[in-house]
């Protein structure tokens, strides 16, 4: 990086400083001292499962008893509206059937075929009259088992909140009391309202799980975005509320992200070598070069090898040869009453011979044979 | 869930051959080895298509969850199609996917299949190269899928000036199948295909 831009780097850092602890003005704070020590200072609250269960509940209730609908319908608008009740009651009070229409409690297209007396499940296609039937508001009739085989299935796949109507193109989803009336397993049932839990909280703009491992506690604030530290009081990791990546400030969201998969990913490296290699060319070359500087290398070693059975074979020689040597002179100078041990050794030292000249006669015929080739 | 998945599979083969459609739509829908886990599909090519007149073998894979997921689906038969893998055959429908409701079936996958012949969607691909010869070069597409239509679905439109590129990269070495992918993503230039070979 040229040294220009550098400085121009580090000027904008400059900037976002300003703006970053200027911002913090605009927040209202509880204590005045904490906020003017600590430039990072963010108000936010930590709490309980059981407290954000209340705060839902407090949403939920306002919207069912505001609009009159059961709490389960009040959930799937919820869900679908961010959380924002007030906007929800207004928009409502506007348009009713938009409302309805845009968090998928109704269908798009009022649904004509009204199959209601139909007596076959097109699910699992039996004709059975025993059997009970039922539907969402888009009218799409299914039996029970069906239903029930439907929901555990997605329940199992993780899904909650969004479960939607078998029927082919509708979007309607099933609401928490008709999902909960179809599935009879208490194991299942408290999966569906654990990923309804979690799924509520990831929808809630003003709530954040700590990102811990297996940290129970639960964040909320009112400003998310900007790096916002929070610490939470279960196991007192920092982390920032509006990214949920460790606290990182004064970088912004977007660019520790960017920084941190850049790292994860070692592209630099692959940058580097695409802007300073002509990368397919170089390749060639090296490959070339590369081989034949393998062939000389591995010619090398088998070299060294056949020096090495060269010379213990040399070696052998002439050990036999040293000990055939030596047998003879002692057979000069023998007495008499050594003689038949002596005889024996001649014996012996006669067949070493023997099989000496063999072999260097068969390396001298092979080497007449190979020089004449 | 078991006996359900089974019961549905039975049912849509017979819908499949009893329907009406049998004849218009020619579709084919049969069991491997008496197991209803595993299937084979067959349709025509869509008429008015690079497709028209080939037979096109899909693998389908029937889950124990059915019909509350999805089978599994792919082209046994290479396609050339922006939404199909030109390697693995492998799908890019909605319906094989999220969009998936249990209320659909066999026969109406299948249909959904042969209209993806006739109307792809290059902006969401499967295989990103033939996705961009679709978009930039919407001639040579249209003649490479009828190409490939004639040589792996049977279809009747011979496209000779084709088969006489591969026929100069077979005579160099190289294996038909590779000799005409190599090809065709290197828009039937032979010296780029060859570099691309021996790269």
């Amino acid at each position: 990086m040229s040294v220009d831009s550098d400085m121009e780097y580090s000027d904008n850092d400059g900037d976002e400083y300003g703006d970053y602890y200027g911002e913090q003005d605009d927040c209202e704070m509880e204590t005045v001292d904490q906020s003017k020590t600590d430039p990072e200072y963010f108000l936010f609250s930590c709490l309980r499962v059981e407290e954000v269960e209340k705060l839902l509940n407090e949403s939920i209730e306002l919207l069912s008893n505001s609009l009159q609908i059961t709490p389960s319908l009040a959930k799937v608008i919820l869900h679908a509206y961010d959380w924002n009740a007030q906007e929800i009651i207004d928009k409502y009070k506007e348009n009713p059937n938009e409302v309805l229409i845009h968090s998928r409690v109704k269908p798009r297209v009022p649904s004509l075929s009204a199959n209601i007396s139909c007596s076959t499940c097109a699910v699992c296609a039996t004709a059975n009259s025993t059997q009970k039937y039922s539907a969402l508001t888009c009218g799409h009739y299914f039996c029970n088992e069906c239903w029930a085989m439907h929901f555990e299935v997605q329940i199992m796949q993780g899904v909650s909140n969004t479960i939607q109507c078998m029927a082919q193109e509708c979007e309607v989803i099933a609401p928490e009391d008709f999902v909960l009336s179809h599935v009879a397993k208490p194991t299942l049932r408290d999966r569906y309202q654990q990923f309804m839990f979690k799924d509520h909280l990831k929808s809630h703009p003003q709530l954040r799980f700590c990102p811990g491992p297996n940290c129970q506690w639960i964040f909320r604030a009112w400003v998310r975005e900007g790096a916002r530290r929070v610490e939470c009081q279960g196991c007192e990791l920092l982390t920032c509320f509006s990214c949920g990546a460790p606290h990182h400030a004064p970088t912004d969201c977007i660019t520790i992200r960017l920084w941190l998969t850049k790292c994860a990913d070692d592209s630099e490296t692959a940058n580097y070598i695409s802007a300073h290699t002509k990368a397919r060319e170089a390749l060639k070359k090296y490959l070339h070069y590369y081989e034949r500087w393998e062939n000389h290398a591995r010619s090398l070693k088998l070299e060294e090898q056949t020096l090495a059975s060269l010379k213990s074979r040399i070696n052998q020689k002439a050990q036999l040869e040293a000990e055939i040597e030596n047998l003879s002179w002692k057979v000069e100078r023998a007495e008499t009453t050594d003689r038949g041990d002596l005889e024996n050794q001649m014996d012996i030292a006669e067949k070493r011979r023997t099989i000496l000249l063999k072999d260097f006669l068969d390396i001298n015929t092979n080497c007449a044979s190979s020089s004449k080739m | 869930m078991f006996n359900i998945a089974a019961k549905r599979i039975i049912k849509e083969i017979k819908e499949v051959i009893n329907g009406d459609q049998v004849e218009d739509a020619a579709l084919k829908l049969e069991l491997v080895n008496d197991n209803w886990m595993d299937l084979r599909g067959e349709f025509k090519g869509p008429p008015d298509t690079p497709y028209e007149g080939g037979a096109f073998k899909l693998e389908i894979k029937v889950p124990e969850t059915y019909p509350f997921n999805p089978p599994k689906v792919r082209f046994m038969t290479n396609v050339w199609h922006p939404n199909v893998s030109s390697v693995t055959g492998a799908i890019c429908l909605d319906i094989l996917k999220d969009q998936w409701a249990a209320a659909l079936t066999l026969r109406t996958v299948m249909l959904s299949i042969q209209s993806l012949l006739a109307a792809a969607e290059p902006n969401d691909p499967q295989d990103a190269v033939v996705a961009t010869q679709y978009k930039e070069n919407p001639e040579l597409f249209a003649k490479t899928a009828k190409h490939w239509t004639n040589i792996y679905a049977g279809g009747p439109n011979h496209v000779w000036e084709f088969n006489r590129k591969v026929e100069v990269l077979i005579d160099m070495g190289i294996e038909e199948h590779k000799a005409r992918v190599a090809l065709s993503t290197n828009d039937w230039d032979i010296e780029k295909a060859t570099e691309h070979l021996f790269s």
